[in-house]
């Protein structure tokens, strides 16, 4: 029987989630974008981009661009597979097979 | 565990954070390509508007200038987030436009006042198709330029006409980059 993920679960981390997947494999979402497309606070996506990394969800790349930081956020090939897993536990529970 | 009601809602969630990364990639995009063209067809209307026997020289320029600046674009695009935006489908779709615009000029006899007229609201009217798909920006600026576009052929007489152009058309499409960046 399929598991919710309980590191994707939480609220903004299956938005950041849902981001990051709707982009190709290899491609990122700079922080300051992913903080429009979520609605979050600087802190609370930080912290939540940190509990996905730990978990070796996402990874994060910070460089400059010209002189101003830039962090960028991908979801690794681990992030995908459990975004995916999740949503189709999701999909089990809406048809009745769980819950 | 949750239940069925929490699932969906959820998924609901996936769904719409999905819609808009999709819709902020796409406004990412055309908001280059918008004010690439909206620099672009100010210069043609200013050119031709200062020398008007070379007009048809500048606007054959103006889409060279277009073209290649797509790839660059395409290029900048895929270096920074490893996505093409631009490759030999959408050339192919851009051909398609730009020659059936030719056919319709060609075969409608058109004067130079009234290609100057057709080119924007022909090629808003596929900004406007686009916006039914992609988000409304699109229509905003497709129906603001094919408005501001009519206005001008119908009250301002002559050559200032083209300045009316630059402005309305090369400005609009330029403002109107700069406001899709920011959406």
């Amino acid at each position: 029987m399929a598991e919710l993920d309980d590191i994707i679960h939480q609220p903004l981390r299956l938005k950041i989630m849902a981001a990051l997947n709707a982009l190709p494999a290899a491609a990122g979402l700079e922080f300051a974008r992913l903080k429009k497309l979520t609605g979050a606070t600087d802190g609370n996506l930080g912290a939540h981009i940190e509990t996905l990394a730990k978990a070796g969800y996402v990874s994060v790349d910070k460089a400059f661009v010209g002189k101003k930081p830039q962090t960028t956020v991908t979801a690794t090939a681990t992030g995908r597979g459990a975004f995916a897993r999740h949503v189709a536990t999701l999909q089990e529970i809406i048809a009745g097979k769980q819950g | 565990m949750i239940d069925s009601k929490q699932a969906t809602d959820a998924l609901a969630d996936i769904n719409d954070t999905v819609r808009r990364v999709r819709q902020s990639q796409i406004y990412q995009v055309s908001s280059l390509v918008m004010l690439m063209w909206g620099v672009l067809v100010f210069a043609g209307n200013i050119s031709s508007w200062l020398w008007p026997r070379y007009g048809l020289s500048f606007w054959i320029g103006v889409y060279v200038l277009a073209t290649a600046g797509l790839f660059a674009i395409n290029a900048y695009n895929y270096a920074r987030s490893r996505i093409r935006t631009f490759d030999r489908r959408y050339l192919l779709t851009f051909l398609f436009i730009v020659a059936f615009g030719i056919f319709c000029c060609v075969f409608g006899q058109f004067t130079p006042r009234q290609q100057t007229t057709f080119w924007p609201v022909y090629i808003m009217l596929f900004y406007m198709l686009a916006g039914v798909w992609f988000g409304t920006a699109f229509i905003v600026i497709g129906a603001s330029i094919i408005a501001l576009t009519l206005i001008g052929y119908v009250y301002i007489p002559g050559m200032p006409f083209l300045l009316w152009m630059a402005v309305v058309n090369g400005g609009g499409l330029f403002v109107g980059g700069l406001w899709m960046r920011r959406s």
